[in-house]
């Protein structure tokens, strides 16, 4: 019998199981996830991973507890912050970056990441908040893509606006599931399901024929060890 | 000469009418609020407003004021908090002209300003996002010289005025940041004119032993605005953090 874990204890497991040691994450508003991910890896398995929570620029901060802005003043450095025009251009520079952790409110079938709008862009139903540093994606070595929201809304056949394009997605990461680039289409497949989750709902919840392999792979569940790390960098339980 | 200025006299003496204003601060930390709210209360029109790479409350309520005409921000959110609404308003009812635009082109458009660059080419990267190319007004093609390839361009932004907020400034109006520039340095040297606000001043030996790359000389400085408290309901590194609860009573008024 395991320990009980939130879904998103288990997205930051699965995230953190994703970056390698020695690689460079760079991350963007609302890191909480991104950051519990890559202070768990380091503890676990990637003591040398570096990380850039984007907008403020530092590198490998370990504030007291998981922090969702990107700029707070609480982010320190580990010991180095980069000013952000720097992280702009190593973002440009191609290969500089291993992994870029991004999200979207529309996400399509070829990993496609749209946050600015829903509709037509000109007069949008929905208007997000912009494209931000999404269109780098192509630049960085993987993309990793996250959203806590998994339904036919968010994950479409074709995003209606292109803020980043899918060129580089490795892994998408869902409460519900993780889906990869099929390597021949590069289309979206179901890569697993969480535990207690089944392949028809997660089909059910995604707006784009997805391919389901068969049989479906679990999503490893938390480990004790991870859960032991998660709490103690997530005290105030933000992920809980 | 930096002149020391309360927020009415710079603001009524340095944004002009319908200008280019650029406004610092990135998301909710380190925000100009009280020369934003003094633009508010006199009506100040902005022609075309250009933010930080990701901005907040600085541009929403500037905007829900109805005084923005055309927006340059590659995104305007409150992070955790939620979307902003009278951006998303403005947007969604077509009362604003935005211009679609990224991080590193922003970012790019404003060393280029500062330089006197009339345009830098990006990274190819960029030409896979649909921003560049809807927005002609500030991406244009062109062929690299050296190699004949096409790449992506952004034209160079020269802001009249950029207003910025950092820590503390000496009396002869050179001022330091908070510990994080963000990307307001370089937006304070692309503008045509510079408008500071600081939390307090401090003798020119505290300004001296700062690190290179984290203060501005006097003579880029065109008005100093002493307003203690005046980034809130932002954050102020050093000082004080964002304001959770009044950044939430904000967004619930602005959502009616």
């Amino acid at each position: 019998m395991s320990a009980p874990y939130s879904p998103q204890q288990l997205m930051a497991c699965v995230l953190a199981r994703a970056f390698r040691d020695g690689e460079v994450v760079v991350m963007g508003a609302v890191p909480a996830l991104p950051l519990a991910a890559c202070r768990l890896a380091k503890a676990l398995h990637a003591p040398s991973l570096s990380y850039v929570v984007g907008g403020s620029g530092t590198v490998n901060p370990a504030p007291a507890g998981l922090l969702s802005q990107s700029c707070d003043p609480e982010l320190r450095g580990g010991p180095v912050t980069l000013p952000l025009h720097e992280v702009v251009l190593l973002e440009g520079r191609g290969g500089a970056l291993d992994v870029f952790c991004a999200g979207g409110l529309q996400i399509d079938a070829s990993g496609n990441c749209n946050l600015v709008g829903v509709g037509d862009p000109a007069r949008p139903k929905l208007r997000g908040p912009g494209s931000v540093g999404l269109p780098f994606l192509p630049a960085v070595g993987r993309t990793v893509i996250f959203t806590l929201a998994h339904n036919p809304r968010t994950f479409v056949e074709r995003v209606d606006f292109v803020s980043g394009a899918g060129d580089t997605v490795a892994l998408v990461v869902t409460p519900l599931a993780t889906m990869e680039p099929d390597p021949g289409t590069r289309r979206l497949r179901l890569a697993s399901v969480h535990p207690g989750v089944s392949a028809d709902e997660v089909r059910a919840r995604t707006g784009f024929e997805l391919p389901v392999p068969e049989p479906v792979p679990e999503t490893p569940p938390p480990t004790a060890a991870e859960l032991a790390v998660l709490a103690r960098l997530d005290p105030a339980g933000v992920l809980a | 000469m930096t002149r020391f200025l309360d927020p009415e006299r710079a603001v009524a003496g340095l944004v002009p009418a319908g200008g280019v204003v650029a406004v610092g601060g990135m998301h909710a930390t380190a925000a100009p609020m009280a020369l934003v709210r003094e633009l508010a209360r006199q009506r100040v029109g902005i022609g075309r407003l250009v933010t930080s790479p990701s901005t907040s409350i600085q541009a929403d309520l500037l905007i829900g004021e109805g005084l923005v005409e055309e927006l340059v921000a590659p995104y305007v959110g409150f992070e955790d908090l939620g979307l902003a609404p009278r951006f998303r308003r403005a947007v969604e009812e077509g009362t604003i002209r935005l211009l679609e635009s990224d991080e590193g082109g922003l970012t790019h458009a404003l060393y280029a300003g500062a330089g006197g660059l009339p345009f830098v080419p990006l990274p190819p990267a960029i030409g896979r996002s649909d921003v560049p190319r809807s927005c002609p007004e500030l991406y244009r093609e062109v062929e690299d010289p050296f190699t004949g390839e096409r790449c992506w361009a952004i034209r160079a932004l020269r802001p009249d005025v950029a207003l910025i907020a950092c820590a503390e400034a000496d009396e002869e109006g050179n001022v330091a940041f908070g510990r994080v520039p963000f990307t307001d340095r370089v937006m304070a040297l692309a503008a045509r004119a510079l408008v500071v606000q600081v939390e307090r001043l401090v003798p020119v030996e505290s300004i001296a032993a700062r690190e290179a790359g984290t203060t501005l000389p006097a003579f880029l400085v065109s008005a100093v605005v002493v307003a203690p408290g005046g980034c809130a309901p932002t954050a102020s590194p050093g000082f004080y953090p964002r304001d959770e609860a009044a950044l939430r009573a904000y967004l619930e008024e602005a959502r009616l």
